[in-house]
């Protein structure tokens, strides 16, 4: 399938059935998935931070401090920072939360977890961070534990979305908010078309170059699109129970941050 | 680049240098161990979104967060700058050009950890290009320092003695437009007078005229 002939899926997408998902544009049983998402991510962890500055010419770093604030965390806080790579996030919020609070890096890959534990070591950053090797579908935490949940650019590889958002519903605290940081729609037609040329054709040969894997970056680019847009994306959290759920598209909509609370 | 990663950039590029620059104060970072976990909101003029400073194991963390701050400070980059002389701060709070709320040790606290800020350039200079190539650039920065100072008491020397003796010398606009009235008012009677002499002259010729005959 060519880019040009993506449509952006919605929750109801034929091939999403009950035993079948999205790998980027194969479809694969559920239950394969995960495991091809896992040996993705287990190529690519150890370039995972260059190869992001490279892919996004650093601006990365923009759409996280953005959500960052957006997230609203105050002292004391709990954040769950779900999916949460090589600790980026974590490591903000660690340096947000003091003392009193309280940081959970959990990812679902053992080499990205491993990467993100080394990288906050590194930065001194141990008084306040746990590591959790969790499954968003399985959250294993309490009801109503967190603050804060956000899951950067992880929603997407998630085999059973919906049932992600539930678990992310409700393992977070009343009053408490979720923030979903991923690639989305571009607003502008000539970004999209931009954007389509780029991802297919510069980004696997990108990946092929600095992380001698081309192939794990054209699975990145097909997933992106196979991603479900700003409002499909809002209505599954509105399904799994959030509300005041609003959204704030970022670089013309390369990247929306979608954010939900839990009353 | 929209709005949001105009804000976003310009609290990056603000966290790299305060905190760099921190790194390299040759007095340390003692004065932030008062201030950890305590958070700066300044909102300025200038902007149209607040700028937290928060202090987190001697490092500043720049965000555009404001449910965590101490200390709210209202003012513009100007009056940020007269700020630097102390006895300035009464002032523009009555006239209004700074507003604090929160607790005010927290924006003096702040301002002492950037008052104390001393950083050894030549050190970190030579680090990166030598020894030597330092030096030759040290006495050029000197040579030129001292040179635009020289300069610049130049300027003000040469201002002052113009304001202050030439420039009172110098014709005004209405002191001009007056000599001009006085010019035509004086041409004016020298056209009278002339006339005055014709009309003189024509009567003498024509009695002189008159008794001759």
């Amino acid at each position: 399938m060519s880019p040009s002939e993506q449509t952006t899926v919605t929750s109801q997408d034929s091939a999403d059935s009950e035993s079948t998902t999205h790998f980027g544009y194969q479809t694969v049983e559920k239950n394969e998935k995960e495991s091809k998402v896992a040996s993705v991510f287990h190529s690519v962890a150890q370039q995972y931070d260059v190869m992001n500055d490279l892919m996004s010419f650093g601006i990365h770093r923009l759409w996280k401090r953005f959500t960052i604030d957006a997230s609203g965390v105050r002292p004391g806080n709990k954040v769950l920072d779900l999916a949460g790579g090589t600790g980026d996030l974590t490591a903000k919020f660690s340096k947000l939360v003091g003392r009193e609070g309280k940081v959970i890096l959990a990812d679902i890959n053992s080499s990205m977890l491993n990467v993100g534990r080394d990288k906050l070591r590194d930065k001194g950053l141990v008084q306040n961070i746990e590591y959790v090797q969790a499954n968003a579908q399985y959250l294993p935490f309490e009801d109503n534990t967190f603050d804060i949940i956000t899951i950067a650019f992880g929603l997407r590889n998630v085999t059973d979305k919906d049932m992600a958002l539930r678990s992310m519903y409700r393992v977070l605290k009343p009053g408490g908010r979720l923030l979903v940081l991923e690639f989305s729609k571009p607003e502008h037609e000539i970004i999209n078309k931009i954007y389509d040329f780029y991802s297919f054709n510069i980004l696997p040969k990108m990946g092929d170059l600095v992380a001698k894997d081309g192939e794990s970056y054209q699975y990145l680019a097909e997933s992106i699109r196979m991603h479900p847009d700003q409002e499909t994306l809002k209505s599954m959290m509105n399904d799994a129970g959030f509300e005041q759920i609003s959204y704030k598209n970022l670089t013309d909509g390369v990247v929306a941050l979608h954010k939900g609370y839990k009353f | 680049m929209s709005q949001i990663m105009h804000q976003q950039a310009l609290c990056s590029v603000l966290e790299k240098i305060l905190n760099k620059a921190l790194s390299l104060n040759i007095n340390g970072t003692q004065g932030l161990a008062v201030l950890e976990q305590k958070t700066l909101t300044i909102y300025l003029a200038e902007l149209n979104f607040p700028l937290s400073f928060s202090i987190n194991q001697q490092a500043i963390l720049v965000t555009t967060l404001t449910e965590r701050s101490d200390c709210q400070l209202k003012s513009s980059i100007a009056s940020l700058v007269e700020l630097q002389k102390e006895q300035q701060l009464t002032e523009l709070i009555k006239q209004d050009k700074l507003d604090i709320s929160g607790d005010i040790k927290v924006v003096q606290q702040f301002a002492a950890v950037f008052e104390n800020l001393s950083i050894d350039w030549q050190s970190e200079l030579a680090e990166h290009i030598g020894d030597i190539p330092t030096y030759k650039l040290s006495q050029l920065a000197s040579w030129l320092n001292n040179k635009i100072k020289f300069a610049t008491e130049q300027i003000q020397a040469d201002a002052s003695e113009w304001l202050v003796h030439e420039k009172r010398l110098v014709v005004t606009h209405s002191q001009i437009a007056a000599f001009n009235q006085q010019v035509t008012d004086i041409a004016d009677e020298v056209v009278n007078i002339e006339q005055r002499m014709a009309n003189l002259m024509t009567k003498i010729i024509s009695t002189t005229h008159d008794e001759s005959h």
